[in-house]
């Protein structure tokens, strides 16, 4: 796979202060790329920089061989973006601002019905093709705004923040049109956000912080490297229990009602569990998640 | 072309789709027309209600195509312009759809209230001076659309925009012969009009549309269709070379600045905003 993204020693300063400091990646072709992290990290500077709207302070970025900087009309023709905040024409129809794109990006006339019905189709919306913009949904207008985006079949689809302020629901059902876009179509898809779960969906995750990348990989070498599992167990022989895991070396905090352990051998875990089996009442194992990475790099944790 | 071809009529649909707004830009020049033509019967004025009409046309030209042009700055607070500067389509082809619309829908404008002039008594003898009157609107539609485009692309602050509209477009529309004679403004007020371009444009197409280019200087001079300042005579020629001058430069410095503008500036965070200016 190549790279359809790369990006190269890249700094975004304004005045004094440092939004993206010295950042490089890249991303494969047909890949779900997340930044992740708190706001102000610098996602947003980074995706607004890669979509032609910010200039580089310096540094190469590219998007399918193309400098950003310098070919900015060529860059923009293999990009779809859709942003943080609403870009559609509230006082048009569906139909009419679909339309409206086609003809921004020079799409030829034989083609924008077919198109139309097949971007539509793609996130539910048919029926609401005669509706005003100004009417719909805030899920809706997130979806005709992908819709749109995908017009013009570009190679890679920015997403800054696609489900923020959505309902658990569409929310759920937005990641189904990402990831069927994907792996459908092979769209490189570039997306910001700050839930944790989402990021799990992607085959790689930038952790931003402060402007800089400070881990970079796939989401579950994140959590292997970065976090460790943790049991919470149940007994009725807690004195037996405590012994056993202060002699193996464990560390554990006793809760009301249970113990929470990280486990740093499973058969170490496993041992104490068979001499354990006659008392353990109850027995659950969590995986780390994306934001026990996150706090176990940043000492921050990205929801406060 | 393309663009701005389907920028021009998405803004006459947007313009077509609003009813209250379009009945009400219609009755308020009759409105203007019936509370002032009186003013104009004591001024050696031939035919007072005509004289009037025919500065209320050019003066709803004038507020339609600056009003229009400004509405930019709603696409622009929209978001809606955020997705034309993601897309390979070029600034000056935006800008063109936008003046030629409000150009368009002013003149539209002008040409109903028109029509319902020729009912109360407008009447031309050449056939010429119909599509003269057509022509001349459709100049001061661009001139004043650059004016606006330009207004839009200069705001900081989408609240006080309307404010800043109101307070130009008033003194505009008042001190500029339309409505009040300036005979009868105060010796400073006359000084301000003519330095109002909108004195210039109200005297030119008044001359057009009331057939008068044969008139004598003194004549234009006593019916207010060209002013003595000190001992030069403006006639309706220089007249129309100052709005003409004029529109070039606003329509060249609106292009210019909306080419530049930052649209992702307005409603944006303090760090961003750092951007616009570096």
């Amino acid at each position: 796979m190549r790279n359809i993204i790369e990006v190269k020693d890249f700094v975004k300063k304004y005045d004094k202060f440092t939004a993206v400091d010295n950042v490089s990646f890249d991303v494969e072709e047909g890949s779900i790329f997340a930044f992740l992290g708190p706001n102000g990290a610098g996602k947003s500077t980074t995706i607004n920089t890669l979509c032609t709207i910010f200039d580089k302070t310096s540094g190469t970025l590219t998007i399918d061989g193309k400098d950003v900087s310098r070919e900015r009309d060529a860059v923009r023709g293999v990009i779809g973006v859709v942003f943080q905040e609403p870009t559609l024409d509230n006082k048009m129809t569906v139909m009419e601002n679909l339309i409206m794109h086609c003809h921004f990006y020079a799409i030829p006339k034989s083609e924008v019905v077919e198109r139309i019905q097949f971007v539509l189709e793609l996130v539910e919306l048919l029926d609401w093709k005669k509706a005003m913009v100004s009417s719909l949904s805030g899920g809706m207008k997130r979806r005709v705004e992908i819709a749109r985006s995908l017009l013009h079949y570009p190679k890679v689809l920015f997403l800054d923040e696609p489900t923020t302020g959505l309902d658990p629901q569409t929310r759920a059902h937005m990641w189904d049109y990402i990831v069927k876009l994907q792996k459908e179509k092979n769209i490189t898809i570039f997306l910001t956000t700050h839930y944790m779960d989402e990021a799990e969906i992607c085959s790689k995750v930038a952790i931003m912080d402060g402007g800089k990348i400070v881990a970079m990989d796939t989401p579950y070498r994140l959590k292997q490297q970065y976090t460790k599992d943790k049991a919470n167990i149940t007994t009725s022989d807690e004195q037996g229990l405590t012994l056993l895991l202060d002699a193996a070396g464990f560390i554990y905090k006793k809760k009301t009602g249970y113990y929470s352990i990280e486990v740093d051998s499973i058969p170490k875990l496993m041992e104490i569990l068979s001499e354990q089996k006659d008392s353990i009442t109850d027995l659950e194992i969590k995986k780390g998640t994306l934001n026990d990475v996150f706090l176990a790099i940043t000492g921050k944790d990205i929801r406060k | 072309m393309d663009i701005i071809l389907a920028l021009w009529y998405r803004n006459i649909k947007i313009f077509a789709r609003n009813r209250v707004q379009l009945v009400f830009t219609i009755i308020m020049p009759f409105f203007f027309l019936y509370v002032f033509s009186s003013i104009f019967k004591n001024d050696s004025i031939e035919n007072p209600v005509n004289y009037m009409l025919a500065g209320i046309v050019i003066t709803t030209v004038f507020q339609t195509s600056l009003t229009i042009a400004t509405s930019t700055i709603e696409d622009i607070v929209s978001g809606f312009m955020k997705e034309v500067l993601v897309s390979p389509v070029k600034r000056i082809q935006i800008a063109a759809g936008q003046l030629l619309s409000a150009a368009t829908i002013a003149t539209l404008q002008g040409i109903i209230i028109l029509i319902i002039g020729y009912f109360i008594g407008l009447k031309f003898t050449s056939w010429i001076t119909p599509f003269a009157v057509i022509g001349v609107m459709i100049v001061v539609g661009l001139v004043f659309s650059g004016l606006g485009l330009f207004l839009a692309a200069l705001v900081k602050n989408s609240q006080t925009f309307q404010i800043v509209v109101t307070a130009i477009t008033m003194p505009m529309t008042f001190l500029c012969g339309a409505y009040i004679p300036l005979s009868m403004l105060p010796k400073t007020l006359q000084y301000v009009a003519y330095l109002n371009p909108m004195t210039y444009t109200t005297a030119f197409f008044r001359t057009i549309i009331l057939e008068k280019t044969s008139l004598t200087t003194n004549q234009m001079v006593a019916e207010q269709l060209a002013f003595k300042i000190g001992g030069f005579v403006i006639t309706p020629l220089i007249s129309m070379t100052i709005v003409i001058i004029f529109g070039l430069v606003f329509l060249l410095l609106s292009t210019y600045v909306f080419s530049k503008v930052d649209f992702s500036r307005i409603n944006r965070s303090k760090s961003k905003e750092a951007d616009i200016f570096s």
